[in-house]
């Protein structure tokens, strides 16, 4: 069962204009965006979908104020989507669409739908650092940074769920579906990765009142810590609110910068997360500010120190 | 303390203000031709946080509702009470507000204590 993460998050939303204008300003691309809403991508295809949230072809809402209406998760090949159908297909109803992919629910009725995964192959380079004793990444005359330097999602990395019982989701999450937990922050709740994904998390659980089901937060990842903060400092300059950061969490040692958003959740740059094979062996520690983050800055306007009173002065 | 002039905020229309000395902004809002104001501070985290997604973007799509762009918590315009969202029952903290004789916008009393930034 090889699922590899996400490809796609569904929203149903009350404003497409202005969720049209947020996701774009985010720095996702629009991919066959009409009137009715659609696709907007990271540079390997994989994004976020919005429609109007009366849209009569979205899965059922649920009964929160959350707007996230499907989770769409890339597998590896059809025989991916079989081995799911089999498995989910013992306690619950699996619709097979006529494109080869299947639609269901999770144990709390948040919708699901499995693709074989339409994302592309990225070939980038990241973020290269210079620093003594070590080979310089970035050559004679190579620069770090520059007005107008390209600071674009590169691929949808994690969401963060809002769930009633940490027990049931991770159940459903690992025994059903192959994820393995990575950390746990105890008191909220585990990181999870696919087994065919290396990334620390694409999923993570947030034990909350069944009247808070939805989804917390979701993020994509960026090039490289620098990359971060030049689209997180773009975006608060165009007026955007940001909600945490910029920082940098523990667990998955991913910097991170979140804003708020019109489709009711946190939309978080983040970058540089660790990798895990099974060999790994999950931490736990208790779910607070320290273990949250390494470290938390927050954006100030730009401002620079001088030499003192001018010379007129 | 004045905000702006009362037809700084059309009908059905929501601004936010930084007051110096609070730690939040002052959310205003007009509706049905009267003038409501809150902290911008959603009461879902302890000691609030901002609500707009982006520069006096408060309200919900529709325009019924102010909202919380962390959650999609919903707070009804005339009260602030959370209607929808994780802070379901709570409310926004409310800010006096009064026009005054030349047509501005007031804010009638000083921070309290815990709003000092």
């Amino acid at each position: 069962m090889n699922i590899i993460g996400p490809d796609y998050l569904v929203f149903g939303v009350d404003d497409l204009v202005a969720c049209s204008e947020f996701l774009t300003a985010f720095g996702l691309t629009p991919a066959g965006v009409d009137d009715k809403g659609g696709l907007f991508e990271a540079l390997d295809g994989t994004g976020i979908i919005i429609r109007h949230k009366s849209d009569p072809d979205l899965p059922a809402p649920l009964p929160t104020a959350t707007m996230l209406r499907q989770q769409v998760y890339g597998v590896r090949d059809d025989a991916d989507i079989e081995a799911i159908a089999a498995e989910l297909g013992k306690d619950r109803k699996v619709h097979r669409l006529a494109d080869g992919t299947i639609e269901t629910t999770d144990d709390f009725g948040f919708a699901l739908k499995f693709q074989v995964t339409k994302r592309r192959k990225l070939e980038m380079p990241a973020e290269k650092i210079n620093a003594p004793g070590a080979p310089a990444q970035r050559g004679p005359n190579e620069l770090g940074v520059w007005d107008g330097m390209p600071a674009k999602p590169r691929m949808l990395s994690h969401a963060v769920l809002f769930v009633p019982d940490i027990e049931v989701a991770t159940g459903f999450y690992c025994q059903r579906l192959g994820f393995v937990i990575t950390d746990v922050l105890k008191g909220a709740g585990p990181f999870l990765r696919p087994k065919d994904n290396d990334d620390h998390h694409t999923l993570f659980f947030i034990r909350t009142p069944e009247y808070m089901k939805g989804i917390e937060h979701l993020a994509f990842h960026m090039g490289g810590p620098t990359e971060l903060m030049v689209a997180g400092s773009r975006f608060v300059k165009s007026g955007y609110e940001s909600f945490w950061g910029p920082g940098r969490h523990k667990f998955g040692s991913n910097w991170f910068w979140y804003f708020n958003s019109p489709l009711g959740t946190h939309f978080e740059y983040d970058a540089d997360m660790d990798k895990h094979d099974d060999e790994w062996i999950a931490r736990e520690a208790p779910f607070g500010p320290e273990a949250s983050q390494m470290f938390l800055l927050q954006h100030r306007e730009k401002w620079v120190p001088g030499g003192g009173p001018k010379p007129d002065q | 303390m004045r905000l702006c002039q009362t037809d700084g905020i059309p009908e059905g229309e929501a601004r936010g203000f930084e007051i110096a000395g609070f730690a939040h902004k002052v959310v205003v809002v007009r509706r049905g031709g009267r003038i409501f104001a809150y902290l911008d501070s959603c009461p879902h985290y302890e000691g609030g946080t901002p609500m707009a997604w982006k520069a006096d973007r408060y309200l919900n799509g529709e325009g019924t509702h102010l909202a919380c762009h962390s959650h999609g918590a919903l707070f009804e315009i005339e009260t602030g009470e959370c209607v929808l969202g994780p802070c379901l029952g709570q409310r926004l903290t409310k800010v006096p507000v009064r026009i005054s004789p030349s047509g501005d916008i007031e804010m009638v009393r000083e921070p309290a204590e815990e709003e000092l930034g």
